[in-house]
């Protein structure tokens, strides 16, 4: 996958992101932040500007139409991928309203979130690859 | 279950009844005589009275006379009927001629039965015994289904909620398995291989399972929505075509589609019905032998139009048939390239394709194997 930028993940379930990491890093992406519920998102959002986030939106607390809506709030621009384990058509109709750019499902097989990512790269970093150089990242 | 059933052997001690009669000395007979049965006895001595009663005391049933003043037996008990409803207690008319033509308009009104003056006690008893036996099995019977029903749609949320919960760590373990299996953290020995494969094959088949499980939960929940748009036959039919003829070619199998002149076009959720073309191409795959073809037909009427699924595998055993459209209905043969089945397949095609009002049938080929037919109301 053609992407040098950075992706913060987040999900509060371990072995999402356990299999979500892996699955950017065998995909090329090199430079992953993780949080594990949406107000560390937020933070680490503020501190790292990541190029992508990929949001779970099944969150105790704050969930991730709420994480959603903070993050635009904080960068208008920010690209936001929604994880869902059921395509729940209502959600992810609002999930778009408040400016997320795609979604994906967390059960489907890895080739197929790859597409997806690959997608939305496409879509969203076509013409401006520049800003897909974010900050340092933290291994 | 929440609450006990209520005892199931018939104790009529305590049922409620409303005596009406303007004759007081006729009240205090049968009063006597049903008190002396231990049922709780409530009077009234008019039409008026006897609705006014009838609202505080609810009685399990009502001795009605029918030559009152004021308003009569009759018009009494269709008031209470039309009240009171499906709920009204059972209604016995008391009356001192008990011509054949009071007694008609007697059940006309809505009576269950009727007594003669003057009364024999014995007959007083044995038929308000009957009618309140009855009435209370009608009631248990009742509270039964209600039970089975709450419990069946519990069963279904319970069934639902497990297996949405189970999805997502088998995604995962689906996925890592995967992911190492394409070397993602370095390469693995042949023997890690192996395992690694045994790990993503046995999450993929419960994950098949927990996802046909969730649909059966859905669906029999009444939870399931149609997005219906008209579709063309063979539009419905080739995307999954072509992905099974890449699952067939492991087999050296393959699968030929056979068109109409004219496409037919039918109203489908395009999602649900490639479910349903999905399950039965991969069945005929599954179970036929390696190297035979598979044939996908289109076919039309007047009303209705769909597609056929022909395979080569042993036809449908006569005494299995009932058993392959029901929930976990398994048959007896074995896919011939180790593949897995959970039984629901079938079952959640017929839903979804009665869902759309369309119809599901199979025929055997004499020395051939099976012909899965499905037939859909035509877009017009």
């Amino acid at each position: 996958m053609n992407f040098s930028g950075s992706i913060l993940l987040v999900d509060d379930e371990a072995h999402i992101r356990k299999f979500m990491s892996l699955l950017l890093r065998h995909l090329g992406v090199t430079r992953i932040f993780e949080a594990h519920n949406g107000a560390t998102a937020i933070e680490v959002y503020k501190a790292e500007r990541p190029d992508m986030v990929m949001l779970d939106v099944n969150m105790p607390q704050m969930d991730g139409l709420e994480t959603l809506r903070a993050l635009k709030t904080i960068d208008p621009d920010c690209v936001v991928v929604m994880l869902t384990s059921l395509a729940n058509r209502q959600t992810i109709d609002q999930a778009v309203a408040l400016g997320a750019a795609n979604y994906i499902r967390k059960d489907a097989p890895p080739e197929d979130i790859g597409r997806a990512l690959a997608d939305t790269i496409d879509t969203c970093f076509e013409s401006d690859e520049g800003d897909a150089d974010g900050p340092a990242p933290t291994p | 279950m929440d609450n006990p059933l209520p005892n199931p052997s018939i104790d009529l001690k305590g049922r409620r009844i409303l005596a009406v009669d303007d004759d007081r000395i006729n009240l205090k007979i049968i009063g006597g005589i049903l008190r002396h049965e231990g049922y709780e006895i409530a009077e009234a001595a008019s039409g008026e009275q006897a609705l006014e009663v009838y609202a505080s005391f609810q009685p399990n049933l009502v001795l009605l006379d029918v030559m009152m003043p004021g308003i009569d037996g009759f018009t009494t008990c269709r008031t209470l009927k039309r009240t009171y409803g499906d709920k009204c207690a059972p209604v016995i008319f008391v009356t001192a001629k008990s011509e054949a033509e009071d007694v008609v308009m007697g059940f006309d009104a809505g009576g269950v039965d009727y007594l003669a003056k003057p009364f024999r006690p014995k007959e007083v008893v044995a038929r308000i015994r009957t009618h309140l036996s009855n009435q209370q099995l009608v009631e248990q019977q009742k509270h039964l289904v209600d039970q089975l029903s709450k419990a069946n749609a519990a069963k279904d949320r319970f069934l639902g909620m497990c297996a949405h919960d189970l999805r997502n760590p088998l995604s995962s373990i689906r996925g890592l398995a995967e992911l190492m299996d394409e070397n993602a953290i370095g390469t693995l020995t042949d023997e890690q291989r192996e395992i690694v494969q045994t790990i993503h094959g046995a999450s993929q088949s419960m994950l098949q399972l927990v996802n046909e499980l969730l649909d059966v939960a859905t669906i029999e929940a009444g939870h399931l929505k149609l997005a219906k748009e008209p579709t063309g036959v063979v539009e419905m039919l080739e995307r999954s075509v072509h992905l099974a003829n890449i699952e067939a070619a492991k087999k050296s199998m393959r699968i030929e589609m056979v068109r109409l002149a004219n496409d037919p076009v039918v109203e489908v959720d395009r999602n649900k019905i490639r479910q349903v073309v999905d399950n039965l191409i991969n069945n005929a795959v599954k179970y036929s032998p390696r190297g035979s073809v598979i044939t996908v037909i289109v076919h039309a009427s007047e009303s209705h139009a769909g597609f056929a699924v022909r395979d080569n595998g042993p036809g449908i055993p006569e005494s299995e048939r009932h058993k392959l459209f029901k929930d976990y209905g398994r048959l007896s043969a074995q896919p011939t390239g180790g593949e897995k089945s959970t039984g629901l397949g079938l079952a959640i095609c017929r839903k979804i394709v009665e869902a759309h009002n369309g119809t599901i049938a199979v025929e055997n080929i004499p020395g051939r194997g099976a012909e899965f037919v499905v037939s859909l109301p035509i877009h017009r």
